[in-house]
């Protein structure tokens, strides 16, 4: 009887021990995620730094040079495979046969966009050109339209011009007749197209049609439209090559280069057009039912050293064509709402905001004009605006939901006239030529969405599974594309929250064998399926109902998926039957909680006055809704008169616009800088420092800057960050550009030269592939370890709001999810290499004319639902370290002193602790340094070295702003504490980049050696108490009495 | 009827009460993520299948409590029931375990964040689903703590 209750006591306690096992194999795993909280409260230590130089946390992934330019120029060979369109392809044009002869029509067939080296052209000396790319790929080009294209036409040499920035004169490639590369601010553009009239008067041999051998040879018309910083282009600005003004758009085919079109037709038995830049064209003429149709029509984008290559494997078919459409191709740009508001124009009394008395300069007169873009007049530049009335409604959102409409909801206007530029009444069919998401395969596949996921929760995400399915007899790599549709409510109407009939959310590739299928897993944040109720609730929602999600080719097959599965046909107006299936996640009640706070912060409004009807105080302005398309569609708000001084609150509007944001206060006496003896080294920054911006080292560092350094370092931050003297921080310097460094590498052993900017963003876009985004990050951080250089402006985020902005071709697409996914590799690369990588230009530089002080007014859902949102992948889902903001303002505020978007959004909600850069710095009326810093703001575009103080100007004053000096701001602690709090954000993120490069170790605390000794030792005692109840319960009865 | 509760050791007993508390922890679970609140939703990753698996253990170490079986047979049947026992609170422990992990980020955030988001945050139906949470896991402790007693107490019935 004994041995029984001993096997029942040894039972229970093997019990307990094998809960305790478990509790403690469990609870390790969990504490090792809190493993830095844990070591704040118990005051332990988890991890060491490392001092040897052999272990930095952040090395090359690559042993030699030539291995890190291989890698550079792989990417952007993928690039170049990976991003090209084929738009249009028919009677087989394209892939092109091996050997099959081209003729290369059209000036940037032999120089595509760029053509010069730069920001966004390497230059290397092994860049590949079109025509190599061709040839290396089979291709045989017809020597005789070569020949005089190449010397008689563009006839390369060189130039010397000056430098934009400098001033210096430089050696460039020039040529006897190329493309306008730089459209202007606004102004006229020529498309210098050569046409075929004067091929021989150029020097083309007079027979030379008949030196094409028609029937075996196919036309290749390629066509570029330049780009650049400052520069816009204006609608209806086209001049011709005889520099005639011509009054279309100089975005669409001009006539010049149908002319070429129409040669290639018939001196070649097929046509392809090749475009070849980052600004959308109109080819309505050349598409489907054109006049001059052509075979086949492939986006390019602009092409770096390498991307031809990839271009040619997909023309010729050595890779399958998995590029899309980042943007929407209409028949007429006239047909975009967004550009009913583009450009600007002044206030009716513009000039009230002009002073000769302001008290910060006093007896200066400062004017309310405009400044230029790259400075060169001090003003106010508050006198102009637009009005971004379109709303969410950029490109295919406007497009597409106007298409649903127009089948769900007829009663919405949706055909109307309003916005119809190709008929009197609107048709989706007349109006877009191609649809973002558009891209064809060369092998047949079909994409169906196997399962969704929807996480509800703040941090969960959205997990779709996509089959892929081969139907070809080639093995190949495929595009899968992630659609929904949220619903669109009552609550919605009543509100004034605008939905898109569908939404792109996400994408992903993958290579399937023939005749096979292969999964692709697509995740994304769940919190971009809410929208932003600014009326009512206040921040974010998700409606209840059903939301339909897809996987289609693009955004139209998309809403065609989902009409279908809403049990719409053809026969109620569906353009098509839908090639693809939609499942449906439903919400049973209205949430307005789940995304109602991010980060710890209540999300609400904060840029109430970026709509122009909070000064107006009243209804000036009208948004596109959905809800009557006709009654909604935007006017051109510059037409409307408004007065400043009408405004109910026109002191505060005119306040804002002279750049009064924030006001120096006194009688607030800020604490000076003593030196604590802490520096920025590797001695005082260990592990806890790294991981925590809010350990108190950080807060006793930027405390002993002094006044003078730490107003100074902030508003006198570019081009370069100086040394401050309590802090001894190393001066990291800023780099350029978009394709990544443009700085040169010198082999120092073979005095070989390199430049690692062979990236294209346009391309990138094109090719819908965020992994791909992660891997060139990767390679622009390598690039910067080898050239020791940290700190780099090395994408452009901005949306794509019109096809005229001059720096498209620096940005992604229309979509902000596509940005904003795109946006999460590049930023997440560079970042786990260590590398500050700043995106440009958060806030809605949305047009180069008048960047420098335009006011864009626009409403809260607007604000956060676009151009925002295509930065918060990079800064918020990933470990981004810097940002560049937008020249403008938002509303009337200068997007530099906007606190609801750098201090709410991005550091709150977005719990970003990067650093936060203006864009340059030209002009002092308009850039106000208090409002900066209180805005946060870390460093101030200045463009000057070793200037980090507020007492270099002349007396002692600030060099630029020089009612600011040590004493003018020593009264206002809140400004020095802000100052000090912002150079906190920016050393800590030194810190943890390749700047500093410290790396750490793990080592075991007590807690962790505790917790190992409660698994072995509870693992011991269960097994032997659960081996001494088996052995007394097998035991025969009379042994056990024994026992 | 009374003659049977007099005759059931109190193994039994403990393991009766520890799968009824088991199974109403799964019913306040179930209820908690499908009502509107914080938690709505919020699935723990199979919380549900080790829950289940433990009830189902415990109503088999109560069925085997029945069996009359002597010699061979009747060790198996203890050896069996034994094990059973022993892997019961194993399992509700790593639910336990589990649930709390998964809630104490959500729970501290509703109860301990700063002034401006508990106004935003302490709704009715987050407060609720915080209850609902909390008491679910008041109710796995005390069947983990059910299910260890059990195991010290024999099931099988005197032959």
């Amino acid at each position: 009887m004994k041995a029984k209750r001993f096997a029942s006591a040894m039972r229970g306690l093997a019990a307990i021990m094998a809960s305790v096992l478990v509790l403690s194999i469990v609870g390790t795993g969990i504490a090792d995620s809190y493993r830095a909280r844990l070591d704040d409260f118990l005051g332990t230590q988890s991890y060491v730094t490392i001092t040897d130089a052999d272990a930095a946390r952040f090395v090359s992934d690559y042993a030699t040079i030539d291995e890190m330019k291989a890698a550079a120029r792989d990417i952007a060979i993928r690039e170049g495979e990976e991003g090209t369109v084929i738009m249009k392809n028919d009677n087989n044009v394209l892939p092109l046969a091996s050997g099959q002869t081209v003729a290369l029509f059209g000036l940037a067939a032999y120089a595509p966009y760029p053509y010069t080296s730069g920001d966004h052209k390497a230059g290397n000396a092994d860049a590949v050109d079109l025509v190599q790319a061709l040839t290396d790929a089979g291709v045989q080009l017809n020597q005789t339209v070569l020949d005089f294209y190449q010397t008689n036409i563009l006839n390369k040499h060189t130039e010397q011009v000056p430098n934009q920035w400098t001033g210096e004169l430089e050696t460039s490639t020039a040529y006897d007749h190329i493309y306008v590369a730089s459209p202007g601010d606004m102004t006229t553009y020529q498309i210098y197209e050569v046409p075929p009239t004067e091929y021989v008067a150029l020097g083309a041999p007079a027979d030379w049609m008949s030196q094409v051998d028609k029937e075996n040879t196919i036309g290749i018309c390629v066509f570029a439209r330049g780009a650049g910083e400052g520069n816009t282009y204006a609608p209806g600005s086209a001049v011709n090559y005889a520099g005639e003004e011509t009054g279309e758009d100089p975005l669409a085919l001009s006539e010049d280069e149908l002319a070429v079109i129409d040669v290639a037709k018939e001196t070649c038995s097929q046509v392809i057009v090749l475009l070849n830049t980052g600004n959308t064209m109109m080819i309505g003429d050349i598409a489907e039912g054109g006049e001059h149709e052509v075979d086949g029509i492939a986006y390019i984008g602009c092409l770096n050293d390498y991307q031809a290559i990839g271009v040619a494997n997909v023309l010729t078919g050595q890779v399958n064509a998995t590029g899309a459409l980042p943007d929407t191709y209409v028949a007429d740009n006239a047909s975009i709402p967004a550009v009913m508001n583009f450009g600007g124009g002044y206030y009716a009394d513009y000039e009230i905001v002009a002073r000769d008395d302001d008290p910060r300069y006093p007896g200066v007169e400062i004017a309310n004009t405009e400044a230029g873009s790259f400075g060169g007049s001090n003003t106010y530049n508050g006198g102009m605006y637009i009005v971004e009335a379109e709303g969410i409604y950029v490109g295919y959102k406007y497009y597409e939901t106007r298409y649903y409409d127009s089948i769900v909801n007829p009663g919405s206007g949706a055909s109307s006239s309003a916005g119809a530029t190709q008929g009197s009444a609107w048709n989706y069919g007349d109006e877009v030529v191609y649809t973002f998401g558009h891209g064809l395969s060369y092998l047949p596949y079909t994409q169906t969405l196997r399962s969704v996921e929807v996480d509800r929760t703040p941090d969960g995400n959205i997990t779709a599974v996509v089959d892929i399915t081969n139907n070809s007899d080639q093995d190949g790599y495929f595009l899968a594309q992630l659609y929904v549709q949220q619903p669109y409510t009552d609550y919605d109407r009543q509100n004034n929250v605008e939905k898109s009939a569908v939404m792109f959310l996400n994408s992903g590739k993958v290579e399937v064998a023939a005749g096979a299928t292969e999964q692709v897993t697509i995740t994304v944040p769940t919190k971009y399926l809410a929208s932003y109720d600014y009326t009512n609730a206040k921040t974010y929602i998700l409606d209840d109902g059903d939301y339909y999600f897809t996987a289609a080719a693009g955004a139209h097959e998309a809403v065609n998926n989902i009409l279908a599965a809403q049990g719409y046909t053809a026969a109620d107006g569906m353009d098509a039957e839908a090639v693809g299936t939609a499942l449906t996640w439903n919400l049973a009640e209205f949430d307005d909680s789940t995304f109602s706070v991010s980060n710890g912060t209540p999300v609400t409004n904060v840029a109430d006055d970026a709509d122009l009807n909070y000064w107006t105080g009243e209804d000036t302005v009208t948004y596109l809704s959905r809800q009557d398309w006709e009654g909604t569609y935007p006017i051109n708000y510059n037409e409307v008169d408004i007065y400043l001084a009408d405004s109910p609150r026109a002191d505060e509007w005119i306040a804002e616009l002279r750049g009064e944001t924030y006001t120096i206060q006194t009688g607030n006496p800020a604490a000076e800088g003593v030196d604590s003896g802490l520096r920025f080294n590797s001695a005082d920054i260990q592990y806890e420092q790294l991981s925590d911006i809010n350990n108190e080292y950080w807060e006793q560092l930027v405390s002993s800057i002094t006044i003078d350094e730490a107003v100074g370092a902030v508003i006198h931050g570019g081009s370069q960050t100086d040394t401050l003297t309590n802090v001894d921080n190393p001066v990291v310097i800023q780099n350029e550009g978009v394709s990544g460094f443009t700085a040169t590498y010198t082999d120092e052993t073979t005095g070989e030269t390199y430049r690692f900017n062979v990236h294209s963003q346009t391309l990138m876009g094109s090719s819908f592939n965020p992994e791909l985004a992660y891997e060139w990050g990767l390679v622009e951080g390598n690039s910067g370890l080898w050239l020791q250089r940290y700190h780099l402006w090395g994408t452009g985020l901005t949306q794509r709001r019109t096809p005229y902005n001059g720096r498209n071709y620096e940005y992604i697409s229309e979509d902000p999810m596509l940005t904003n996914r795109i946006g999460y590799g590049i930023l997440q690369g560079c970042a786990d290499k260590g590398i500050l990588n700043g995106p440009k230009h958060m806030g809605f530089n949305d047009q180069e004319h008048n960047r420098g002080g335009i006011s864009a007014y626009m409403n809260e859902q607007k604000f956060r639902e676009t151009d925002l949102r295509g930065f918060e992948g990079g800064l918020s889902d990933a470990d981004g370290m810097a940002v560049m903001i937008a020249f403008n303002r938002i509303g009337a505020t200068n997007a530099s002193h906007h606190v609801g978007m750098l201090q709410t959004i991005l550091r709150d909600e977005w719990g970003y602790t990067g650093l936060i850069s203006t864009d340059m710095m030209n002009n002092m009326y308009y850039f106000n340094a208090e409002s900066m810093v209180m805005a946060g703001i870390t460093q101030v575009a200045d463009f000057a070295t070793e200037d980090n103080h507020i007492s270099l100007g002349e007396g002692g004053v600030d060099a630029t702003w020089p009612y600011i000096s040590v004493e003018s701001v020593s009264g206002d602690a809140d400004l020095v504490n802000q100052a000090r709090e912002n150079l906190k954000y920016q050393l800590y993120t030194f810190a943890n980049s390749a700047i500093l490069n410290v790396s750490t170790e793990r080592v075991n605390t007590w807690w962790d050696t505790a917790l190992q000794a409660l698994t072995y030792g509870s693992a011991a005692l269960a097994a032997i108490t659960g081996l001494a109840w088996i052995v007394l319960t097998v035991l025969p009865d009379k042994k056990k009495e024994e026992v | 009827m009374n003659s049977v509760k007099r005759k059931q050791p109190a193994g039994v007993w403990a393991a009766l009460l520890a799968a009824i508390l088991a199974l109403v922890s799964v019913i306040v679970y179930q209820v908690n993520i499908s009502s509107a609140g914080y938690f709505q939703n919020a699935a723990v990753t199979n919380q549900i299948l080790y829950s289940v698996l433990a009830i189902i253990m415990l109503v088999v170490v109560v069925v085997l409590a029945q069996v009359k079986a002597a010699g061979a047979a009747g060790t198996v049947v203890e050896l069996i029931s034994g094990l059973l026992q022993i892997a019961v609170p194993v399992l509700l422990t790593l639910c336990l375990v589990n649930l709390i992990a998964a809630r104490a980020e959500g729970l501290g955030f509703i109860y301990f964040s700063n002034a401006d988001v508990l106004l935003e945050v302490q709704t009715p139906a987050n407060l609720s689903s915080a209850t609902g949470t909390i008491a679910n896991m008041v109710l796995l402790g005390v069947a983990v703590l059910v299910s260890m007693v059990a195991a010290f107490f024999r099931t099988a019935r005197k032959a």
